[in-house]
């Protein structure tokens, strides 16, 4: 087949983007593990981490911008380059949203909690991290289905997240509670937003798949 | 195939189209066209539209027949002793293969640019001048001249010497003078078989933009075998592959036929996907 090494070129792009995305589970998962046990030394790693983050999601735009440069691609070589531009761009803001809830979990240390909406914020971060990991097989699988079935996921996640808000409305009447219930409105506001990115990076593999940006968008609502 | 066509009619026809909408109209209309070479195929059952005021691009791999294709827009297979075209090729309705048509008239009406430019040997002027003085076109020479160096981009680098020989211009200047000489007979039609394959980026690109001009007046087919030229300047285009019969010969077929954005963002065939990401062989 010809065009071998533009074809590495672009097979090294996808994994890298794969990688980013082991890494952005990581970031996830270690800041709500972080929120639950209040761990101030798992924040600080967690927002440490984020460099790394950031390290991949420059290198791949880097490299594509390369491959625009030299390779001029075009039809699913190009689709697939632009997907992967966009889901880089995704991951990094999922990076930046769990650095977001480990600032917080840091703000809100030693302060009054309460252990049913901590579970609730623990199930919300359970299912947006499964999102994240949906989203990144129905790319590596090309799998459309897979990617809008995250429109579903993701209803569940703002559903939690309404009933988040009401429950710190409720607390108004515990003033040792209140400062702790406000940061977790917008704790349980950055899980929401991870739901939303892994639904974005759903809708590119759409738009990668079937080549129609407007059937992506609509997948999405 | 309609015959018995009066030349004029032709000309008449096309030159009573002086309104509607860019590619809403149609200006050729080919239907199951094939050529052969004495006993061997050329191009199989080519069916598609030219639509007026578009430039419809031809890319293909060599020998899928693309340049046979273009070459029958204006009757130039005529000049190949064993060439024969089957099938229709309407020109505004009419048959361009009819028995009454006159191959002179059709390429004055269809004019066509080729790879290599190919100025007389004589000056600029007189290169811009000839065909329209053959023609009869002989009014107010002087002043279409000037429009025809003009709409080919060229006046104002030639303008201070119109006396001087054609072959003096540099490859972009000839070329573009050959477009000129082209629209001075104020044809309907320009074909343009690989038109800047021969000059460098700087010349390309100036003829890249003078398509873009030349479109709003012309109708434009172009053969490429730079995509990404097809996909710069082209509004239609078609994608010619080569097909292999059972017997071993190989034959050109028309694969898809599409807008140019369609053919380079998500191309219904394989085919065509695996040409223009350069996975084709």
């Amino acid at each position: 087949m010809p065009r071998v090494e533009f074809q590495h070129s672009l097979d090294a792009l996808e994994a890298s983007l794969q990688e980013q995305g082991a890494l952005v589970i990581r970031a996830v998962r270690g800041a709500i593990d972080a929120l639950e046990k209040q761990d101030v030394e798992l924040c600080d790693e967690v927002i440490a981490f984020d460099d790394e983050v950031d390290d991949r999601h420059h290198r791949i735009e880097k490299s594509i911008e390369l491959i625009l440069a030299q390779q001029a691609p075009v039809a699913s070589d190009l689709r697939l380059v632009l997907a992967v531009l966009h889901d880089s761009l995704h991951l990094e803001r999922i990076g930046d949203q769990s650095v977001t809830i480990a600032k917080l979990t840091k703000l809100a240390a030693g302060l009054e909690t309460r252990r049913d909406l901590v579970d609730g914020l623990r199930e919300m971060g359970d299912r947006a991290e499964e999102m994240v990991r949906i989203a990144l097989d129905s790319l590596q699988r090309r799998d459309v289905e897979m990617a809008r079935s995250l429109v579903d996921l993701d209803e569940l996640i703002d559903r939690t997240n309404r009933r988040v808000t009401y429950t710190v409305l409720e607390m108004a009447s515990s003033p040792g509670q209140q400062e702790w219930g406000m940061r977790m409105i917008v704790v349980s506001r950055c899980i929401e937003r991870i739901g939303d990115h892994a639904v974005n990076i759903g809708q590119q593999t759409t738009f990668l798949v079937t080549g129609d940006f407007h059937q992506a968008i609509d997948s999405a609502h | 195939m309609e015959t018995g066509v009066d030349p004029k009619t032709i000309a008449e026809s096309s030159r009573s189209i002086v309104t509607g909408t860019r590619g809403t109209e149609t200006v050729f209309d080919v239907a199951g066209l094939s050529v052969t070479y004495g006993s061997n195929l050329a191009l199989k059952e080519a069916t598609l539209e030219v639509k007026r005021n578009f430039v419809t691009a031809f890319i293909g791999p060599s020998g899928c027949g693309k340049s046979t294709f273009i070459r029958c827009f204006n009757r130039m297979n005529d000049l190949v002793p064993s060439a024969k075209v089957h099938g229709a090729v309407m020109y505004h309705g009419r048959d361009l293969y009819g028995a009454g048509v006159d191959p002179v008239e059709v390429r004055r009406r269809i004019g066509m640019v080729f790879q290599k430019p190919n100025p007389f040997p004589k000056s600029i002027y007189d290169n811009i001048a000839f065909a329209p003085k053959v023609l009869g076109m002989k009014r107010d020479l002087g002043e279409r001249v000037e429009k025809a160096l003009r709409g080919a981009a060229l006046w104002d680098e030639v303008k201070d010497r119109l006396k001087e020989n054609a072959l003096g211009l540099s490859g972009g200047q000839q070329q573009r003078l050959c477009i000129a000489r082209a629209i001075a007979v104020e044809p309907d039609v320009i074909l343009m078989d690989e038109p800047a394959s021969a000059l460098d980026p700087i010349s390309t690109g100036r003829i890249e933009d003078l398509i873009h001009e030349l479109k709003n007046d012309y109708t434009i087919v172009i053969v490429t075998h730079n995509m990404q030229q097809a996909a710069r300047v082209a509004d239609m285009t078609a994608f010619f592959s080569v097909e292999v019969r059972e017997d071993g010969g190989r034959h050109g077929i028309l694969v898809e036929y599409d807008q140019t954005t369609k053919i380079f963002t998500n191309p219904s065939d394989k085919r065509t996907e695996d040409y223009v990401t350069g996975r084709f062989g």
